[in-house]
């Protein structure tokens, strides 16, 4: 076996031996992957729905809904990774279920040949400060804001980001590469 | 098209996940062109600065809802009924007095110009499509207040099973602060009847509807820690509606 296989399934170990307890009602067991996991679930939700409050209520479903399907996680997984993939999953229900109430459309980043083309105007020498980016990142697409958020906030492996949002890798990489060419153009027109 | 060539490569540099061999090639291209040397270090920047973006933790009181719900559920064993604690009277009245001091931002604001959509307002003779968009709004909302509403339902009947563990004086400060939000949900509903498209009476009624699920979640999470003597984990809730 790989050394670097035996953390990882030693991780894994850990994670059933806390789910079996779990599934026994035992609440202290909840508690600590709870502890592990809400605070990159929170920040993750903070962002995709831009709103802290509905992001703690969505959290709070995030966390009811893992127990409610903890029978049927077999460890093929990281634990963390299926607690993304559920929560990336409900944020993007929830902001769906959102832009229909209020007649929203959804975007999507085509490709527009003004972002992707390299001599469009840059950032130059300015710094990127925090709050101009995350301005930047809640106009970003969902579907692009979600890999940008896992990958460049979060610091997951595009095998992370494709497992957590249920996509092909290769399409993690280019949704993250859009994103960043978005917010590269948004950035350049934002005075910072 | 020279430039679209070395696009993956630039973005893979910023990735940090090119190899060597490419990095090379790549660096060779930059050092004579400007526009994607200032592509590659702009997209550097942006790597860089959303890696120290903060990660705010969760309020404390999130936790105590899950757990509550779940107790609720009977998905994990129920917690062990003991004898009241005087003590934590006192912090039940500082969360429901804290509750309601912040209730008055759910009344309307009197006077306030309406702001409505523009699907509806770019159609001014009332015609089929405006009508039918009225009609879809207002269908929408009704399913997502029933929701809410079965919610509020269920989570009253719990807080309603008040068995001593909130005395009557802090159940009355309860009641009252309930009656605020209901008449804040009672004000945004006749709004929405005679503006149907009112961002901000949808607004308003839903923030109204969402606060009365908090409050009643945090009360029942409450009195399980009251019945269970846990002083910290209530001191948590209040800590959390404080916040909120």
């Amino acid at each position: 076996m790989p050394p670097a296989a035996q953390p990882v399934l030693a991780g894994r170990a850990e994670d059933m031996a806390l789910i079996e307890r779990c599934r026994r009602g035992d609440l202290a067991a909840f508690e600590e992957i709870y502890k592990a996991h809400s605070g990159k679930l929170y920040s993750l939700a903070c962002r995709m729905l831009g709103n802290p409050t509905e992001a703690e209520d969505l959290l709070q479903e995030i966390f009811l809904s893992a127990h409610r399907k903890l029978d049927g996680f077999r460890g093929e997984s990281a634990l963390g990774t299926w607690l993304y993939r559920l929560a990336t999953n409900q944020c993007l229900d929830y902001l769906r279920s959102r832009a229909a109430r209020s007649n929203q459309v959804t975007d999507t980043i085509d490709d527009d040949p003004a972002l992707l083309d390299a001599r469009s105007r840059g950032i130059a020498d300015r710094t990127v400060a925090k709050m101009d980016l995350e301005r930047a990142v809640a106009q970003l697409p969902e579907g692009a804001r979600a890999a940008f958020v896992l990958h460049d906030v979060q610091g997951l492996e595009h095998k992370e980001v494709a497992e957590a949002l249920g996509i092909a890798e290769g399409t993690s990489k280019s949704q993250v590469h859009k994103a960043r060419l978005r917010l590269r153009a948004l950035l350049s027109g934002s005075g910072t | 098209m020279y430039c679209n060539q070395y696009r993956d490569a630039i973005q893979e540099l910023a990735d940090g996940t090119l190899g060597p061999v490419r990095r090379a090639e790549l660096q060779t291209h930059l050092d004579h062109c400007d526009a994607c040397r200032a592509l590659a270090a702009d997209l550097r920047k942006i790597r860089e600065a959303a890696a120290t973006l903060d990660h705010p933790a969760p309020p404390a009181h999130v936790w105590m809802q899950v757990a509550g719900r779940l107790r609720q559920e009977g998905r994990v064993a129920a917690a062990p009924s003991q004898r009241r604690h005087y003590a934590l009277l006192a912090i039940a009245a500082a969360l429901l007095l804290s509750v309601g001091t912040s209730l008055w931002l759910l009344l309307p604001r009197r006077g306030e110009p309406s702001q409505t959509q523009t699907a509806g307002s770019a159609q001014p003779d009332g015609n089929a499509t405006q009508s039918d968009t009225v009609q879809s709004i207002t269908d929408d909302l009704k399913v997502a207040e029933q929701h809410y509403q079965s919610a509020i339902v269920k989570l009253e009947q719990a807080a309603k099973n008040n068995d001593g563990s909130i005395d009557p004086q802090t159940a009355a400060v309860l009641e009252k602060n309930l009656t605020v939000i209901d008449q804040a949900i009672a004000e945004s509903r006749t709004a929405l009847k005679t503006e149907p498209q009112s961002q901000p009476a949808r607004d308003s009624l839903f923030d109204a509807l969402r606060r009365k699920v908090t409050l009643l979640q945090d009360t029942i999470a409450l009195m399980n820690e009251m019945r269970k003597g846990n002083s910290a984990g209530a001191a948590q809730i209040v800590e959390g509606g404080n916040k909120s």
